[in-house]
């Protein structure tokens, strides 16, 4: 019927075997890439419905604020409570079964619901620790704060973030609109298609020109890079012609007359913030942006843009200039500005930002504690004492003394970012050492007004607050 | 008699069936269904027994079916977890596959005779492949399958087995014509029409499965297979490249003339863009695999039946899940050692049919789980197909300890040749 088979059948199979296998080692190496690279995020998707589903006979944990105060809870008739409301709402999301989860709810809802969290990197031992109570999730944020940052905001749409500026702890994360969680559910058509966006979060989510707050960023790169000195005198006769038939103008027509760089950021002189991007150039904002990491995204338990940079080889010479004024292509979150001004009181050293500080089971065990880490951008040292010094006289006797409190150290930069869709963007980003805590903030109000007028009196709000 | 049995290797997988099974009776305890006990025991002793008596028997340890016993405790345990409502029948199916086995094994003459007749095994391929396309059942958006009253068998699983026995005949037989006097067809080297008819007569019934039934994995399978064992009866890189050349053609002209395959491909490239929609069982899969990690969740403490299909298609993304990575390694591990062992049986034959076959299963084994795995990990298109052993089904687990059944008759036979 058939003869024998020969050698070369023999290598034959053999190769067509080793092809086989090298089709599995490469699907093997594909999986494991996908275990490490993006088992992460997949774990953690929104659409990842894992942690919204109960285990039978858990009981959802709490989610605490720093000090014990609950800012979410599960009450005996299985109905989530959230005390604060609408005003923690940016902090704690919703969670519901048809609705999907957002916020802590979210990001923690593996702890929540009791079952061990796939970062413990123990697997299924972790099963042993699991408990018919979900675990309690303790935030770094502080709910009074928090509170008096949404009533500050009141029926303004804006946001405001506070964070610890020696960790990058957030202790208070508001925006505005909000919602409450509590009827998220309910209300969900509602609020999912409000023209006023109520579920974004505005800290984290809200992409805003950061108009003259970006200067105190663009003066410490221009003097580390050599654009500039601090005895430089520039000459503002209120237009800076920046080619193209294009100007750059004071606000209200102001005239600065002769500013050094120090003036220049205690008024926010434009002309002068114009001169100095111009000779940086396209090289000069773009290393500037990446030296701060603006060009990476956050994930995780506080997932932010960032910022949106812009498309460096299709800037005009007007359009450097006009982002030397946070204004042109350049769009920031609230979260990213905190962190700058947080870097400018910090020695330049810019801290990851982050929100859950503990994971505590039903017995009270501590299973998994933050730990601060630095942000993967920085601000330059030298420079960034100068320009803290800078911003300390904002405060005391430029546009920012909206913001000043008797006794404290505060320091700030006021900004107020045209935009397409109305009235003037009012910032104000600073820091402030109270009771010994250095912390650092951004206040921002959608079509505001003038920063220090609108947004600087918010902070000093905020920091009367904590005392 | 117990020292050359192999019964050792299967104390692993035994008992790891009683731990997970016994965590989750005591879940359910006291409900407890005493025909499945008594089933399960069943399962056990027929699975101890036959290892001791084949082993016994032949005198030697049988390699093939202490992995069979792995895989298919594996697919016991993640069907009693997944729809415990199947455990019973799943449990029937492997006590049916194992008779099965052992029947085929103790009538391996017979067997053997069978390859005698190739040609009615080119045609029962083809009845096979033919019967659901005409009298076909459509289930899960496959029309690969045959009711029988309230039984529904699935085709194209027993014609995979009829598939490899016809090729690995008639390559055997046609070797010669099929590799010398060759003539140049445009850029290929080819044999004769009427010698190469039956191959092009497999392809194409493949392409028919692909586009008619709907049934890509088996399509892809029957392909894959007919074109490693004519490389490996004739070297013949034309025919490959042929092969190839048809199968890019026939996928082209698929794309364009059926939106079902637009769509599959659609979601391989862009699961993200309908996560919620037509991706969503990839995309579950997805956050199965990436959610388990390294370790895994946990036996029975994951969330894998989110995902459609969970227990036939997708029993791969749960073991990721709930096993992980460790797991998921361990049962890819098992069907390598399958391939390499039908492989090693293979290359010890001294009659080419016989190498055809262990080689032509080996790689039905190996393609398969290939076939799936990579469908549900987003590696190539998603197929739908089951993972030997393991995913739920009779066809699937009948069709299996067939092929088991070949790879162990040969690998007596390649044994006593070279004594």
């Amino acid at each position: 019927m058939s003869g024998k088979p020969s050698d070369s059948i023999r290598k034959n199979i053999l190769q067509a075997a080793w092809l086989l296998i090298g089709l599995v080692v490469c699907l093997f190496c594909y999986i494991l890439y996908i275990e490490c690279a993006e088992g992460q995020e997949l774990t953690h998707h929104p659409l990842n419905s894992r942690g919204l589903r109960e285990v039978s006979g858990v009981a959802r944990g709490k989610i605490l604020d720093s000090d014990g105060r609950v800012l979410a809870e599960t009450d005996e008739s299985g109905i989530r409570r959230y005390p604060y409301g609408a005003a923690a709402a940016p902090v704690t999301g919703y969670v519901g079964i048809e609705i999907g989860s957002a916020g802590v709810e979210h990001y923690s809802a593996m702890a929540l619901s009791g079952r061990a969290s796939a970062d413990s990197h123990i697997g299924p031992v972790a099963q042993l620790f699991s408990d018919a109570e979900g675990c309690n999730v303790k935030l770094t944020v502080d709910a009074e704060l928090q509170q008096a940052a949404y009533d500050a905001l009141g029926d303004r749409k804006g946001a405001v973030v506070v964070l610890n500026a020696e960790t990058g702890a957030v202790l208070a994360m508001a925006s505005t609109p909000s919602f409450d969680p509590e009827s998220a559910a309910e209300n969900w058509e509602d609020i999912s298609n409000r023209e006023d966006s109520v579920l974004l979060n505005r800290a984290l989510h809200g992409l805003y020109p950061p108009g003259s707050t970006i200067k105190p960023l663009v003066a410490a790169f221009a003097l580390k890079g050599g654009n500039v000195n601090q005895k430089e005198i520039f000459d503002c006769s209120g237009v800076l012609d920046v080619g193209g038939g294009y100007t750059i103008a004071e606000s209200h027509g102001e005239v600065h007359g002769k500013v050094t760089l120090r003036e220049a950021i205690t008024e926010s002189c434009n002309v002068a913030f114009g001169t100095i991007a111009s000779r940086m150039g396209k090289s000069g904002l773009e290393s500037m942006f990446s030296a701060v990491s603006f060009n990476r995204a956050l994930s995780g338990e506080l997932d932010s843009p960032i910022a949106q940079l812009p498309d460096y080889s299709a800037l005009s010479k007007g359009e450097i200039a006009q982002i030397g004024i946070g204004q042109s292509t350049l769009l920031v979150t609230p979260l990213a500005m905190a962190m700058l001004a947080e870097g400018f009181a910090n020695n330049g050293k810019i801290m990851k930002p982050y929100i859950v500080d503990e994971v505590i089971s039903s017995r009270g065990i501590v299973t998994s504690r933050a730990v601060p880490a630095a942000w993967s951008g920085s601000i330059p040292k030298t420079e960034a004492q100068i320009i803290d010094g800078y911003m300390e006289e904002v405060v005391r006797e430029g546009t920012g003394t909206a913001a000043y409190v008797n006794g404290v150290r505060v320091t700030g930069k006021t900004g107020t970012a045209e935009n397409s869709s109305g009235n003037d963007h009012a910032w104000f980003i600073g820091t402030a050492q109270v009771q010994g805590k250095k912390i650092a903030f951004a206040v921002l109000i959608e079509n505001g007004g003038g920063g220090g007028i609108e947004a600087a009196p918010i902070a000093r709000n905020l920091i009367l607050q904590m005392m | 008699m117990l020292e050359r049995s192999g019964v050792q290797l299967l104390l692993g997988p035994v008992l790891a069936l009683a731990c997970g099974l016994g965590a989750l009776m005591l879940r359910h305890w006291p409900g407890i269904d005493s025909t499945v006990l008594a089933l399960l025991a069943a399962v056990v002793v027929f699975m101890l027994g036959t290892e001791i008596f084949l082993s016994h028997r032949f005198r030697r340890t049988v390699k093939f079916f202490p992995i069979a016993v792995f895989l298919s405790c594996i697919g016991l345990l993640m069907t009693a977890r997944l729809v415990p409502a199947l455990f019973k029948m799943q449990l029937c199916w492997v006590l049916v596959g194992i008779v099965v086995f052992t029947s085929v094994v103790m009538a391996r003459k017979k067997v053997l005779a069978l390859l005698d007749y190739q040609y009615s095994l080119g045609a029962l391929c083809l009845i096979l492949l033919i019967l659901p396309l005409l009298f076909g059942t459509e289930i899960g958006g496959s029309r690969n399958w045959i009711a029988l009253g309230s039984i529904t068998i699935q085709p194209s699983e027993f014609g995979k087995i009829v598939l490899i026995l016809f090729l690995a005949a008639y390559l055997a037989d046609h070797r010669q014509v099929l590799t010398e006097n060759l003539r140049r067809f445009f850029l290929f080297e080819t044999a004769p029409l009427r010698f190469i008819a039956p191959l092009l007569l497999i392809w194409g019934m493949a392409m028919l499965m692909f586009v008619i039934a709907r049934d890509l994995g088996s399509a892809l399978l029957f392909f894959g297979i007919a074109v490693f064992m004519t490389y490996m009866a004739t070297g013949s890189k034309s025919y490959v490249a042929a092969a190839m050349l048809f199968f890019t053609a026939a996928s082209a002209v698929s794309y364009m003339l059926f939106s079902h395959v637009r769509v599959r491909v659609a979601i391989w490239l862009h699961p993200w863009q309908d996560p919620s929609g037509m991706a969503y069982q990839v995309v579950q899969s997805l956050f199965a695999i990436g959610t388990g990690g390294i370790w895994g969740v946990g036996y029975a403490h994951g969330n894998p039946d989110i995902i459609p299909a969970v227990h036939t298609d997708f029993v791969f993304s749960a073991i990721a899940e709930e096993l992980g990575f460790l797991g998921m390694t361990a049962v890819l591990l098992g069907y390598l050692f399958l391939f390499y062992y039908a492989i090693q049986t293979a290359l010890l034959q001294t009659r080419l049919v016989y190498t055809l076959i262990a080689a032509g299963c080996g790689t039905a084994f190996i393609l398969q789980a290939f076939i799936i795995a990579a469908g549900v990990t987003k590696f190539l298109p998603l197929t739908g197909i089951t993972l030997p052993f393991i995913s739920y089904g009779g066809s699937s687990m009948i069709a299996s300890f067939l092929m088991l059944a070949l790879l162990t008759i040969l690998e007596k036979e390649g044994n006593e040749r070279v004594g």
